[in-house]
């Protein structure tokens, strides 16, 4: 059974295409409320999983998103789900103001005014084509469109891949500024964690199909801490087993796992880990792990 | 309802000019042929049809149209009108075949299908609905310019008869066949349903093929190859053509009706009683069932 605010409740999920397998036995639980950030390099699976999620492919082990099968249910399941993806997907030879139109005319919780409005804060127009656009002007469109349309989850999967950095940056704080509302989830895969950093309630690190680790940020920030620890007092520093070393500026910069702050504290600077540092660490204890 | 309408007009927005400028461009077209016959600057002359003023220095031939029964008149008028409209209906016909071609295939080439499919329509809905583009929407937009052709046409011989003095001006309106327009109508979707084996095997292509038209024409070739080849005989060749005309043609349909031209509502039962009709029918609906079946099946390592 289904808790009650539970979104997607994946059970060890798998598909493979061909030899290679893109999922490999990956649970995973999202609740409502949550902006839950899928990482994990290349290849690791984040986006056959949501498209697994949308009913774009076929897996093995039990999925639930809203309560439905998103293969089975698939039709009622996009009334309530919105997705941008990797791809540019916007039909190129379609004016703006048409796709606005179709929009209205199939989707029963797009609120045209509210995207016409969100539009008009951009330098896209109406009248103007999409193959005429810029790809960061596409992604703002597409994003103008989900962000007008009612939903309960919303999937982007890579969504600000090959934009510039101005792009990137709008396209987040728009999306927590003007979007999301606590009762909205959004689930975001990417590979380049610095961007999301500020903008995730959980994380889930990915590798090779399956979960290497998960949880809110609140506690992965009290469970893993970096120091920085003052010249004199390495040897000590390292005594406390650090499970990743980084050099920041020419100096080492050490990673705990379950070691309170207090003991830390003596040694030097201590705060909690970027996301990306924290991936890299868990990343490279995985693979440590494999090869015992 | 809102759906189906937003989906149509989509269809038509991507092919405004095989649905909506194409009927245009041939009518204007064959009107200011008309109109150039009428005036004497030039003259149709093929094996079957003749269109040329010369016809009425004849006094034989204006003393006939002076004598003419109302149904003689209608008959006249109805006959010279479907050879001026039949440009307008091959290229309907060919642009029912180019939009069933592109219609999956492009969408798939684009990658927009992956944003067509991010909407809560499915893809039963979207095909039926394409589908219903080229069986029904598309000859009904034939249709405001074939009626410009009509009146064009009638309106230039009127005044060409009563400036020549050959007869009155009300001599071609009083006949002109009004309600063929319902009549025209019906032709067509009866003929887009009677071709609906081809259109829907044509969509089966573009649905799944990288390569939709060697897709749809490879295949059929192959048969009638292999038939002529080890059977010396052309039965899937000839009922291939049959499709592609008009129906009330086709070798299929009872003998006694060869001569007409332009069914009748009242002839539509004929063809609902043609046991090909509703093979080609069934043929028709395994092909939609596989293209709706491939369209669900598209996802991004499809249109990679």
């Amino acid at each position: 059974m289904m808790e009650a605010n539970s979104v997607i409740t994946a059970r060890n999920i798998s598909k493979a295409y061909g030899d290679s397998s893109a999922l490999s036995g990956f649970n995973l639980d999202v609740h409502s409320g949550q902006i839950l950030g899928l990482i994990g390099p290349n290849g690791a699976g984040k986006s056959t999983f949501l498209q697994a999620v949308l009913g774009l492919v076929d897996t093995s082990g039990e999925l639930e998103v809203l309560g439905l099968s998103p293969n089975k249910d698939r039709h009622e399941l996009l009334n309530r789900v919105c997705s941008i993806t990797d791809v540019a997907v916007m039909p190129r030879w379609m004016k703006v103001g048409q796709i606005l139109d179709y929009v209205e005319g199939v989707h029963p919780r797009f609120d045209i005014s509210k995207a016409k409005k969100i539009l008009s804060n951009t330098n896209i127009k109406k009248s103007s084509r999409v193959r005429t656009l810029s790809r960061g002007m596409v992604v703002q469109l597409h994003l103008s469109i989900v962000m007008a349309i009612d939903a309960e989850l919303l999937v982007l999967d890579e969504p600000t891949l090959g934009l510039d950095l101005s792009y990137r940056k709008e396209f987040y704080s728009q999306l927590i500024e003007d979007y999301f509302d606590g009762n909205k989830t959004i689930i975001i895969s990417t590979h380049q964690v610095e961007e999301i950093e500020g903008v995730l309630s959980d994380v889930v690190f990915m590798d090779q199909g399956k979960e290497v680790m998960s949880g809110s940020i609140d506690e992965l920030n009290q469970k893993f801490l970096e120091l920085r620890p003052k010249a004199e007092n390495l040897e000590k520093a390292k005594a406390l087993n650090p499970i990743y070393i980084r050099t920041e500026l020419g100096r080492p910069v050490y990673l705990y796992e379950n070691v309170e702050a207090e003991k830390l504290r003596d040694f030097g600077e201590v705060h909690p880990p970027a996301i990306a540092d924290l991936f890299l660490a868990v990343m490279k204890k995985n693979k440590e792990g494999e090869a015992k | 309802m809102n759906a189906l309408k937003a989906v149509i007009r989509r269809e038509l927005q991507e092919h405004k000019w095989g649905f909506v400028y194409l009927p245009w461009i041939v009518g204007a077209f064959m009107s200011l042929v008309v109109v150039m016959v009428y005036i004497g600057l030039t003259e149709v002359n093929t094996e079957n049809f003749k269109f040329s003023t010369e016809v009425f220095s004849d006094s034989e031939t204006v003393q006939g149209m002076n004598e003419a029964t109302f149904e003689q008149r209608k008959a006249a008028i109805r006959a010279g009108l479907l050879v001026l409209g039949s440009p307008l209906v091959i290229a309907l016909g060919f642009a029912i075949l180019a939009y069933s071609l592109s219609t999956f295939f492009d969408e798939r080439k684009d990658k927009s299908i992956v944003f067509w499919r991010s909407l809560p329509v499915s893809d039963s809905f979207t095909v039926l609905s394409k589908l219903s583009v080229a069986l029904f929407v598309a000859p009904l937009l034939v249709i405001p310019a074939l009626l410009f052709l009509h009146l064009v046409s009638v309106t230039a011989g009127s005044i060409y008869f009563a400036v020549s003095d050959i007869v009155p001006f009300t001599w071609a309106w009083q006949a002109y066949p009004w309600l063929d327009w319902i009549r025209v109508i019906f032709s067509l979707w009866m003929q887009a349903l009677w071709s609906l084996p081809v259109i829907a095997w044509i969509m089966l292509t573009g649905a799944y093929s990288r390569k939709p038209v060697v897709a749809a024409i490879l295949p059929p070739v192959v048969i009638v190859l292999v038939e002529g080849v080890s059977l010396s005989s052309s039965v899937f060749y000839d009922s291939l053509i049959d499709r592609l005309l008009p129906w009330s043609r086709s070798s299929s349909f009872p003998k006694e009706y060869e001569n007409l031209q332009v069914a009748e509502i009242s002839d539509v039962p004929l063809l609902l009683g043609m046991n090909e009709f509703w093979i080609g029918i069934g043929l028709g609906a395994i092909f939609v069932f596989l293209t709706i079946y491939f369209r669900s099946k598209s996802d991004y390592a499809s249109v990679e």
